[in-house]
């Protein structure tokens, strides 16, 4: 079968419907990543042996668990519950949890690289540590912790695909919808793919530029 | 605990254990391509001429910017139109161990940039060349720092192949869904797969954490 | 052709003729001319960012330079000039290892190689590059680190060892290769302070026994003691040289005469 380009151009507009739903809860789960990973980096933190163990034991849980199996927990769990979530949802609540956990593990590695001379640094002159934390420290450590953030965010987007099998109509739904119904399979999955190379490679774009506007000049 | 609780769990493992076959078979065949086309890879970034170097980039962008579900997808929907009646046991394996060579690229070349420049320089002072100097010197070194990322790239291939059982193929997560359909426990029975994964995840760890404590120089 | 037209008795071992380097358009070495004497001790000292270890490094080519010719023994490193257009092209890798294999390089930072023992660190370059037989290598490795005061430590890793005994092995192992020469790059920098007399011990056994030596570093009073010749660069340039009682006694320019008055005020530059 020819390939044909101008099946690209029609494909486009059936795809750009999936696009909406893929964008929101691309945004929303790395938004809600973000926020959780704190939370949990405190918990890992935690002066507090119970809390470290709870913490750690629900990292390690996730982590070693595919958020495929998470989503289907939840989705179909929260049916038989009697409080039926949507696909949406439930694909962003595992999006969260799962990534959440690797966030954390990035925090954690930002906030230990920058090294305790610094605190000291600033307890030396007459900061307290919750001060010397937040003035001292976290403004470094945000900067490193950048770069592993904007892959965990194209790690995240990437993974919104998963929803498109709890019915939720986003790119990967609308394109296999698409499949099914015409022939054009390769120029429905390329342009599929250029579609999620747009998205992550937009995404990255703009981590960087916030990268750089917060570079430290050395 | 009673038996009531995990009754149906229980009653599933036989099911489930045809899965698990299924989900380890393709995670050792994926992880080997994986391994072994990811060295190729790093291998060209490192040492490969201009044109290999952007081929292999090219190969990259595409890989980290598409999930692997479309790609998945994309095998299995576009194949057949080509007339390529491919087995989806070795396809599905295939397209999972092309999508994490690009991460096993990554650790790999990342654990011989890990190895100080002046290893390099120390070798060329004593008249060795490039391939001796990475082989003797280099390689020996990295290999050293690879354990935990190459296992952290395992881990995350092993979860990356429950997606196949959206294209059909049987693997514990399939099982697992038609089970649910079934019996409506999808607690019991995530739960239960979930936990499988996990144990699979868990043993490659301590693997990786043993062989590291075998690497290491100082014992 | 580098040609010998001094009218001293022992040949010309290391003769850098007009050595011109740029990083992008900054330069860094600005037509550097000296020779080194088979037997001699040249250390070079000045400031930090003085061009000296870039000098040094070019001589062993782990840098590349632009301009001029560098010879050992009389065959000109890295590069060979095309006779009819003239241009400047760089050896192939081989040739250039080779040439590299003559010419030993001690490092600050070692460099030693922290998965093999030290005994395999001497050897590697007899086996790897000069195809001796491994027994006869390690033979050979065994007592050179017997020399360096490490007969005790051949099988201990480098991780194992003290900063002081770190470097010893690495000057066993550019000794390993008979080099016509040996390049010390600021290979007490690295070190505490309790650890450097040992490796200035054995550098100054070197010097007695003859090796033609480069000595980029800071320990003036070695350089005093044991230099041949001293060669005092500041921006690329060599500003001043000759034996060192002339050069520490008499100064003559004021760049070195600053240098040294900073130095025994106790600045480190």
């Amino acid at each position: 079968m020819p390939f044909d380009f101008t099946l690209i151009g029609r494909t486009v507009p059936v795809l750009a419907q999936g696009l909406y739903l893929t964008l929101a809860l691309s945004a929303l789960a790395i938004a809600l990543s973000a926020l959780w990973g704190l939370p949990v980096v405190l918990g890992l933190m935690s002066r507090f042996r119970a809390v470290t163990v709870g913490t750690r034991t629900y990292v390690e849980i996730v982590r070693n668990t595919p958020v495929l199996v998470q989503m289907y927990f939840i989705f179909f769990g929260s049916s038989i519950a009697g409080y039926p979530l949507s696909g949406f949802t439930a694909g962003l609540i595992a999006l969260t949890l799962q990534n959440g956990a690797y966030i954390a593990e990035i925090y954690r590695a930002g906030i230990q690289s920058i090294s305790k001379r610094q605190t000291e640094a600033g307890l030396a002159i007459g900061l307290t540590p919750g001060a010397a934390f937040r003035i001292v420290i976290l403004p470094q450590a945000l900067r490193k912790v950048l770069p592993p953030l904007a892959n965990q965010g194209v790690v995240i987007i990437k993974d919104t695909a998963l929803v498109a099998t709890l019915s939720v109509a986003e790119l990967t739904f609308q394109a296999r919808l698409l499949a099914d119904r015409t022939a054009a399979v390769y120029e429905i999955f390329l342009t599929l793919a250029l579609f999620y190379i747009a998205i992550t490679s937009a995404f990255a774009a703009c981590m960087r530029l916030l990268e750089w506007r917060l570079r430290v000049v050395q | 605990m009673s038996t009531a609780m995990f009754g149906t769990l229980i009653v599933s493992v036989p099911l489930l254990m045809r899965g698990v076959w299924i989900t380890l078979l393709l995670t050792a065949s994926a992880a080997v391509l994986a391994t072994a086309f990811g060295f190729v890879i790093a291998s060209v970034q490192l040492f490969g001429g201009f044109a290999l170097r952007a081929l292999a980039e090219v190969y990259l962008y595409i890989v980290r910017g598409v999930p692997l579900l479309v790609l998945l997808f994309a095998m299995y929907y576009a194949l057949p139109y080509a007339g390529i009646n491919v087995d989806p046991m070795l396809g599905g394996a295939l397209v999972i161990g092309l999508y994490f060579a690009a991460f096993m690229a990554d650790v790999f070349r990342g654990a011989v940039l890990a190895v100080a420049q002046g290893q390099w320089e120390a070798g060329r002072s004593i008249g060795l060349r490039t391939p001796r100097i990475f082989s003797d010197i280099i390689l020996p070194q990295a290999i050293r720092v690879t354990g935990p990322p190459y296992i952290n790239t395992l881990v995350m291939l092993v979860k990356g192949t429950s997606l196949v059982s959206i294209i059909g193929l049987a693997d514990v997560t399939f099982v697992g869904r038609q089970i649910v359909e079934r019996t409506l426990a999808p607690f019991q029975i995530f739960g239960g797969v979930a936990f499988i994964y996990f144990v699979i995840c868990f043993v490659l760890s301590r693997c990786g954490a043993y062989l590291e404590r075998r690497t290491s120089y100082v014992h | 052709m580098c040609t010998d037209s001094s009218t001293s008795t022992a040949p010309i071992e290391i003769d850098i003729r007009s050595v011109s380097k740029w990083f992008g358009s900054n330069q860094v070495l600005k037509a550097v001319s000296t020779d080194v004497r088979r037997g001699e001790a040249v250390v070079i000292i000045g400031p930090s960012g003085s061009g000296k270890t870039t000098l040094l490094r070019c001589i062993n080519l782990l840098e590349q330079f632009q301009d001029g010719e560098i010879c050992i023994a009389g065959e000109a490193m890295g590069y060979q000039v095309d006779p009819v257009t003239r241009k400047r092209r760089r050896r192939s890798e081989r040739d250039i290892a080779h040439m590299r294999a003559q010419v030993g390089m001690v490092f600050q930072s070692f460099n030693l190689f922290p998965h093999m023992s030290a005994l395999k660190n001497v050897a590697l370059g007899p086996v790897r590059v000069r195809g001796m037989p491994r027994q006869a290598a390690e033979e050979l490795a065994a007592s050179l680190l017997a020399r360096v005061g490490l007969a005790d430590k051949v099988d201990a890793l480098p991780a194992r060892l003290s900063g002081g005994q770190q470097q010893r092995v690495a000057i066993a192992r550019a000794l390993a290769m008979q080099p016509k020469a040996i390049l010390f790059d600021e290979v007490t920098s690295a070190l505490d302070p309790e650890l450097v007399a040992e490796v200035l011990d054995v550098m100054r056994q070197l010097v007695q026994e003859g090796m033609t030596m480069v000595i980029v570093t800071h320990e003036m009073a070695f350089a005093r003691a044991f230099a041949n010749k001293v060669v005092f660069m500041a921006d690329g340039q060599i500003v001043e040289h000759g034996a060192p009682a002339q050069l520490f006694g008499d100064p003559q320019t004021p760049r070195l005469q600053t240098f040294l008055k900073r130095f025994k005020e106790g600045y480190q530059l």
